[in-house]
C-alpha cells in the first residue's frame, strides 16, 4: 500500500524559506512526514507558467491532503492565491466532467492564514473564502487555522522561533494529529494558535518601533509619513 | 469598460461634470466572461446621473505585477509601491484622489475576483506601516487626510447565502481598514433583467451615489 500524500501550495510572494506561511506549513508538514504521509511542496508565485500550474494541478489531484498556506493580502487571499484557486476549480469541474475525479478519492483540504495583525480575527473571512474554494473545487473540507501576530515568527522554523511559539507549535501539533487519523482539524488546535505569541500592545509597540529602525536604517525616517500621490 | 490601462478616459459628459467629485470604477470581470456587462452599464448610467466624473478600468485588461508583500511602499518609498512601469502607481493615485471607489466583480469564493484583488494588492501604501486601535481591534494608521467612499457590487452565479454573507464581511472589513466612511454593497444574481439591475444598484448604492453627488454633507 503506498503512502498518503499531501500537497502544500504556499501562498506567499516571498522568496522560499523566508515567509511565515512556509515556516508554519513546514513545520505542520515535518509532523505528517513523522506520521508517515509523503509531501511535496509549491509556491503560488512559482506556479504562473503553464507547465508549473498544470504540475501542481497534477498533484493536488492525485493527494490525499491539499494545505494551502498563505497571509492575509487586504482581508482576503492574495491575488496570486485567488487566480490559483479560480483555475484549480475550474481545473477540477472539467475533470469531474470527464470522470478523472472519482467521488470515493475527494481530496481533504485544510488551510493556515497567518496575517500581521495580532488578532487573528482579521483572518476569518479569508478562512471562509477557502471553505468555499473547498466546497466550489470538491475538496472535502477538513479544517482551517488562523494566526495573528504572524510578523513575530520572523520567517524562520518555529522550531527556532523559541518558547513564544511553543503553542502555535502545539496548535499544529493536533491538527497534524488529526489530520493522519483522518479527522477534521479540532477547536482545541485553534484555541491553541490563537494565544498571541507577544501581548497585543507589547507587538504593536515593538512592530512600531521596527518600522522606525527600518526606516533610519535606509534613510528615509523623515520621508516616512509623505503623501506623494494626493 | 470603457477605458484601458495608460489611457484612463473620463466617460461622464463634460457638462454634467462636478469636478469636485471624482469616482473609480474597477471591473473585476474575468476574460470572457461577459455577464458584468449590463451591470456595468447600469452602474455608470446611475453615475453620470450624479454628476461625478467617471474614471474606470477593466482590471483584466491591465497587466499588474502581483504584491511581493515586500512593504518597500512603507519603508523605501513611502507611499509608493516599489515597481512602476505598469499601473499599480496610477490605479494608487486614481484611488485616494477619488471621492468614491466602486468595485464591480463577480462574487469569487465569497470574495472579490482575482482580477480585483491584482489591484487592491497594490494600496497598502495608502495606508502607514504603524497600527492603531479601531474598536478594540489593530489596524493600519492612515497615511492620508481622506479616504473615498467604497461601494461593492458583486455578482453570484446563484444564491449563495454563504458567500452573501462572506461578501458582506470582506467589505466592512475593507471599509474599515482604509477607512471609508461612507459603504454601500450589492449583490446582483447572474442574468438579473435591466430593470431589476437598475432598481437594485439604486436601492443599495444610494448612501454612496448621495455622498458623490453631493446630496448630503
Amino acid at each position: 500500500m503506498s503512502a498518503r500524500r499531501a500537497v502544500l501550495l504556499v501562498g506567499s510572494a516571498r522568496p522560499p524559506g523566508t515567509g511565515n506561511s512556509e515556516a508554519l506549513a513546514t513545520y505542520l508538514l515535518a509532523r505528517l512526514v513523522e506520521g508517515g504521509m509523503e509531501t511535496e511542496a509549491f509556491h503560488v508565485h512559482r506556479c504562473q507558467r503553464p507547465e508549473r500550474e498544470r504540475a501542481l494541478f497534477e498533484a493536488v489531484d492525485g493527494t490525499d491532503l491539499f494545505v494551502l498556506s498563505t497571509p492575509l493580502y487586504v482581508d482576503a487571499l492574495p491575488y496570486l492565491v485567488t487566480r490559483c484557486c479560480e483555475r484549480m476549480a475550474a481545473h477540477r469541474a472539467a475533470e469531474r466532467n470527464e470522470s478523472n475525479l472519482q467521488n470515493e478519492h475527494r481530496s481533504r483540504m485544510v488551510a493556515l492564514v497567518n496575517c500581521g495583525f495580532p488578532e487573528l480575527e482579521h483572518t476569518r473571512v479569508a478562512l471562509d473564502i477557502c471553505r468555499v474554494f473547498a466546497r466550489e473545487a470538491s475538496f472535502f473540507w477538513a479544517g482551517g487555522l488562523g494566526l495573528g501576530g504572524g510578523e513575530a515568527i520572523g520567517g524562520k522554523p518555529l522550531e527556532e522561533v523559541g518558547g513564544m511559539a511553543r503553542h502555535v507549535r502545539g496548535g499544529l501539533d493536533l491538527a497534524a494529529e488529526a489530520l493522519l487519523a483522518d479527522r477534521v482539524i479540532p477547536e482545541e488546535a485553534q484555541a491553541e494558535l490563537a494565544r498571541p505569541m507577544i501581548p497585543s500592545r507589547l507587538y504593536t509597540t515593538l512592530g512600531n518601533w521596527g518600522w522606525l529602525r527600518l526606516a533610519r536604517k535606509k534613510g528615509t525616517l523623515r520621508r516616512l509619513w509623505d503623501r506623494p500621490l494626493g | 469598460m470603457e477605458t484601458q490601462a495608460h489611457d484612463p478616459q473620463v466617460i461622464a459628459d463634460p457638462e454634467t461634470l462636478n469636478p469636485a467629485k471624482r469616482t473609480l470604477v474597477l471591473s473585476g470581470a474575468l476574460p470572457g466572461d461577459d455577464a458584468l456587462e449590463p451591470v456595468e452599464v447600469a452602474l455608470l448610467a446611475l453615475l453620470r446621473e450624479e454628476g461625478t466624473e467617471i474614471r474606470g478600468y477593466s482590471m483584466r485588461d491591465v497587466p499588474l505585477a502581483h504584491c511581493q508583500g515586500c512593504f518597500e511602499c512603507w519603508t523605501t518609498t513611502p507611499g509608493l509601491c516599489k515597481t512602476d512601469g505598469d499601473a499599480g502607481r496610477e490605479i494608487a493615485s486614481a484611488m485616494i484622489n477619488s471621492d468614491l471607489l466602486v468595485i464591480l466583480t463577480p462574487v469569487t469564493f465569497g470574495g472579490y475576483s482575482s482580477e480585483i484583488k491584482k489591484a487592491l494588492d497594490r494600496i497598502i501604501c495608502l495606508v502607514l506601516p504603524f497600527f492603531r486601535r479601531v474598536d478594540g481591534e489593530v489596524h493600519h494608521s492612515r497615511r492620508y487626510r481622506k479616504y473615498p467612499a467604497f461601494a461593492a457590487v458583486g455578482m453570484l452565479p446563484a444564491p449563495d447565502e454563504e458567500q452573501a454573507r462572506i461578501f458582506h464581511a470582506l467589505v466592512e472589513r475593507n471599509a474599515r481598514n482604509l477607512d471609508c466612511r461612507v459603504t454601500a454593497v450589492c449583490l446582483l444574481p447572474a442574468g438579473a433583467p435591466p430593470a431589476d439591475v437598475h432598481e437594485s444598484l439604486a436601492a443599495d448604492l444610494e448612501p454612496v451615489l448621495a455622498h458623490v453627488g453631493g446630496r448630503v454633507a
